[in-house]
Parts: structure tokens; C-alpha cells; sequence
């Protein structure tokens, strides 16, 4: 005999039944294929890298990251032309 | 028992086609929403619904109404496609993170916990045996074959599931007061 342990639990077995999903309307067999579904994944919404850096509390890293790179670039050409 | 399903499936083994149709839109909800809750991905969980389907022509043969019923086979194909596509995922994930879409948890910014947010909370390992147990009426024995578990664990995990569940939604539970 199947025991049910949420028997007591009236609340969490409303919280559960809240849980509702809609199931959407598609086809037994797959219309995208294999390398369509990449693209796809390719193509939706991802993190940004470099968010961390350009994004902090006080938005400092916004001055200090171009002063930076100006810095490294000036000092790679003193390297190569000087 | 024998179910309806079951019924379409040896129909289905014996040469008709048209019992393949009628077992997708008994079962199709089902699954998906088992996948859905599980990963909250739509396209994801459309995916691993057509894959199963697919799976399930291919090897149609191999289904045994002795060894249980279809539903339960059919959400073992699924479940096993599932985790091996997670696996795979998480491992791009690693070394590539930019690539990947924003977890839906990263878009939802609501204060207070919903209970879609409790169950994708909960580890994976109980994640399927609450959603398997509650939301699909599976017996124990279904689950662990499902999941390739033994019968202990599965009772286990689901007490441990309950008893997570209730903590997240403890404060909510306070809030509303009891009922």
C-alpha cells in the first residue's frame, strides 16, 4: 500500500498544487535539427564576460579600466618603437 | 492492471502507427511538465520530450508491459536523456559560462518564495523524487526504477525533499499564518 506522507501536510499540499505548467503546442518530431538547436542556444540571451568588471558598487572600475588599458597600450608602443 | 496507454504501446509494437499518435497526447503532458519542473526550461524540456518520442520509436520493441507500465518507461528514457544533456551542459558551462542563456532565477526578482522557486532550490536528487511522487503519482518502486535507484532511497530522498521544502517555505507559512 502506497503510504502518503503529505497526508498531514495541508499546507505544503497547497503550496504544491499551486504549481501549475502550461504545456505548449509542438510536434512529436523535432523541426529544428541537431545543428539548429545550436544555433539557438548560440543565439539566445548569455552573461555578459566582462560584467564584473565594468559593473561595481561606486562604478569605479569604469574610470580606472580605460585609464588602464590607455596605460598598457601607450607602454606596448614605448616598448616597440622607442 | 493494463493501462490505456500500455494498451496503445503493444498496438503500437504490432504494426500501428496511428497508436504512436494517441500514446504522445496521452503522455506529452505529463512529461513535459515533469522536465519543465525539474529544469524550468521550455525549450529544453520541448527538446528532451521529442528526443524521448523519438527514442521510444527506435526502440520500440524493447518495451515490456511485464516490466511495468509505459508511462514509467517512457519517463526513464526521459529522465536518463535529461541528465546526460545536463551533465553535458554543466561541463561546457565550465569552460565556456558566456555562451550559456541567463538561468530563468537570474530574470525572477520576486521578494517573497514561490513554491517553483522552493522546488528549484532543492537538489537535483530530490528534486525528481518529490516531483515524481507528488505530481505524477508514481509508487516508490516506479520512481527508483526510474531513476535507477534502490526502494530505500527513494523514501529517503522524499522525506528529505518534504522536510527541505517545508524550510523554505517556512517564513511564507508564517506570513499567511496556518491553515
Amino acid at each position: 500500500m502506497k503510504m502518503d506522507p503529505f497526508k498531514k501536510d495541508h499546507y505544503l499540499r497547497s503550496k504544491l498544487d499551486e504549481y501549475h505548467v502550461e504545456v505548449p503546442d509542438f510536434p512529436m518530431k523535432p523541426k529544428a535539427k541537431r545543428w539548429e538547436r545550436f544555433i539557438n542556444l548560440l543565439a539566445s540571451p548569455a552573461k555578459n564576460p566582462l560584467e564584473p568588471l565594468i559593473t561595481t558598487a561606486n562604478g569605479s572600475a569604469l574610470v580606472i579600466v580605460p585609464i588602464a588599458g590607455t596605460a598598457a597600450i601607450t607602454l606596448i608602443q614605448i616598448l616597440f618603437f622607442l | 492492471m493494463i493501462e490505456r496507454e500500455d494498451e496503445l504501446m503493444i498496438a503500437y509494437q504490432n504494426g500501428d502507427a496511428a497508436a504512436l499518435d494517441r500514446i504522445y497526447t496521452l503522455l506529452k503532458p505529463s512529461l513535459y511538465s515533469f522536465i519543465f519542473r525539474y529544469t524550468r526550461d521550455e525549450q529544453f524540456s520541448i527538446d528532451i520530450v521529442q528526443d524521448s518520442f523519438i527514442k521510444l520509436q527506435r526502440y520500440k520493441h524493447h518495451y515490456n508491459p511485464k516490466n511495468g507500465k509505459l508511462k514509467s518507461y517512457l519517463f526513464q528514457i526521459a529522465y536518463r536523456l535529461m541528465i546526460t544533456k545536463l551533465n553535458r551542459r554543466n561541463k561546457w558551462r565550465t569552460f565556456l559560462p558566456f555562451l550559456f542563456p541567463i538561468a530563468a532565477e537570474e530574470l525572477h526578482h520576486a521578494d517573497r518564495i514561490t513554491i517553483r522557486d522552493a522546488v528549484a532550490k532543492l537538489p537535483e536528487i530530490h528534486r525528481a523524487v518529490i516531483l515524481l511522487f507528488y505530481y505524477h503519482d508514481m509508487t516508490h518502486d516506479e520512481i527508483a526504477s526510474i531513476l535507477g535507484i534502490p526502494k530505500g532511497t527513494v523514501k529517503s530522498r522524499l522525506h528529505r525533499a518534504i522536510q527541505l521544502l517545508k524550510d523554505e517555505l517556512e517564513g511564507d507559512y508564517y506570513e499567511n499564518g496556518s491553515l
